[in-house]
């Protein structure tokens, strides 16, 4: 399959604090692909290399087979881009800011616009300055749509929005997404919404990717185990079993081992277990048991 | 592409264009109605005397006036650019982003210009009316550098707001304002007119700085 995204061997630090080192990754023709991590992991540090506004200290990146330094106009054509907090130019109402950006665009879909504007509750004179976050997330949606690109990068796109809003923009662009075969790379810190809208999923770990999967290939096979052990046991976890924590007796650890497989570990090291259970997990969960809590 | 850019800019720029055009022609109808008052009361003959003997403008209380609407005229136009990262979606338009860049500059130098000149303009209709071609002629050639100045003030203010480090910032604003007082060191009529050309070369070269705010920013510097 075609890779519209691919990122080799970033490096980048801020002064002498690393964020990573060697991130390599690719993103597929017509996928959704959430990029999910912690505060702090480099999220926003690879939409801001990807969208150009950031220089890593090493490596490279390619879109459409174009390295992204010095980006040609006629590929930012190509990029729909949300930066975080739906940042659009607050000084415009909503029929400037049209206005604007069809000059730019060939292919502007007036209407793509409009029939989102028609569900706010706006005037069409009221500047965006004095919108809501929900409002403002439409308007910066509707733009995108509007501009009609074959890849968006969605820097945080559920920040500040309410259920309701974030729900309506999951929708809609899945729905864009999937009816005109569009990529789509996003961050979200609300793992919920990407369990509706994701294709595929990298997780992320202070400077580095712990994986890289199709999000039903998780939520298929990593699992939950659960039991009772021995107080101040110690679990000898090999490289199959994630983040394992002990509160007084409740042992808990994260796999992607068959539930066989893991009984079969369990005896084979004779771990003195009790109430052994082990539970499929949805996407937040998931993040969790592979990052871990702290 | 230059049209929608200067909208944009329009949208951001209207209220500090139209009250800067209300305080431009309120102090030069000011200025004017003064000295129009002073020939009432003293005589032309006596005016024409001290503007002579004693190198008076009678128009210099306006000489803060540009660099002041310079300095405005840019806050108001590239801080909402740099709030929330505005100017990354300026720079992701599909167009040459220096062209962009050079377009926003380009558009708030010529309404300067044009504020600036329609001002030298009614100071000189209305000078020629009660002074001779050559007095009229060496206040507004004295006036014009504080209007280049203001020119000046206003490219240099563009390059500290588009910087995105505040520390590089400060620096930026130190070293504009030592050079916005090279235009203000003499305050005698005419004294800048061998170095006129220079100061128009120098405001020019100006207008490159701002490029360097931006390069800055597309690498992603930060404090």
């Amino acid at each position: 399959m075609e890779n519209i995204i691919e990122c080799r061997n970033l490096t980048h630090y801020y002064n002498k604090r690393k964020i990573y080192e060697n991130l390599s990754f690719s993103v597929p023709k017509g996928r959704i692909l959430g990029l999910l991590g912690k505060n702090g992991t480099g999220k926003t540090t690879s939409i801001n290399i990807l969208s150009g506004y950031l220089k890593p200290k090493e490596g490279e990146c390619l879109i459409f087979g174009e390295n992204i330094v010095d980006m040609r106009p006629e590929l930012r054509a190509k990029i729909g881009l949300l930066i975080e907090g739906h940042v659009q130019y607050d000084f415009m109402n909503i029929e400037q800011i049209e206005k604007f950006y069809s000059r730019f665009y060939p292919n502007w879909k007036r209407e793509a616009y409009y029939e989102l504007m028609s569900r706010l509750k706006v005037a069409p004179k009221q500047k965006i300055s004095r919108m809501s976050c929900g409002q403002r997330s439409q308007v910066a949606l509707g733009l995108i749509l509007a501009q009609d690109p074959e890849l968006l990068i969605l820097d945080d796109f559920s920040l500040g929005l309410d259920p309701g809003y974030r729900r309506l923009f999951v929708d809609y662009l899945k729905e864009y997404a999937n009816s005109e075969d569009k990529t789509v790379f996003l961050t979200s810190h609300i793992i919920q919404d990407m369990e509706r809208l994701i294709d595929d999923c990298i997780i992320m770990d202070y400077g580095k990717i712990l994986t890289q999967l199709p999000v039903q290939h998780l939520l298929d096979n990593f699992r939950k185990v659960s039991c009772s052990l021995p107080e101040r046991y110690k679990f000898e976890a090999n490289s199959d079993f994630y983040n394992p924590a002990q509160i007084g007796n409740n042992f808990e650890v994260y796999t992607f081992l068959p539930e066989n497989d893991i009984r079969s570990y369990f005896h084979n090291q004779q771990i003195p277990n009790d109430n052994f259970r082990t539970e499929i997990l949805n996407l937040e969960d998931a993040f969790i048991g592979l990052t871990g809590k702290y | 592409m230059i049209k929608a850019i200067f909208y944009k800019e329009w949208i951001k720029t209207k209220w500090i264009f139209i009250l800067s055009a209300l305080a431009l022609f309120g102090f030069a109808s000011y200025l004017i109605f003064n000295v129009y008052r002073m020939i009432e009361l003293k005589g032309a003959v006596h005016i024409w005397e001290v503007m002579i003997q004693r190198d008076v403008l009678f128009i210099d209380m306006i000489r803060f006036v540009p660099p002041v609407i310079g300095i405005l005229f840019a806050i108001t136009q590239f801080v909402p650019e740099m709030q929330r990262k505005c100017l990354k979606l300026t720079l992701h338009l599909p167009c040459d982003a220096q062209k962009i860049i050079l377009s926003m500059v380009g558009y708030g130098a010529v309404m300067l210009l044009l504020l600036f000149s329609a001002t030298l303009a009614c100071f000189y209709v209305n000078l020629r009316i009660i002074l001779v071609e050559q007095i009229a002629n060496h206040i507004i050639l004295s006036a014009v550098v504080w209007f280049l100045s203001g020119i000046l003030a206003y490219l240099l203010t563009a390059w500290c707001v588009l910087e995105p480090t505040w520390k590089r910032r400060i620096l930026n604003a130190v070293v504009s304002i030592l050079l916005v007082k090279i235009f203000f060191y003499n305050v005698a009529g005419e004294a800048y007119n061998s170095f006129l050309p220079i100061l128009l070369l120098y405001t020019a070269m100006a207008s490159s700085f701002v490029f360097l705010s931006v390069s800055r920013f597309k690498e992603g510097k930060q404090d």
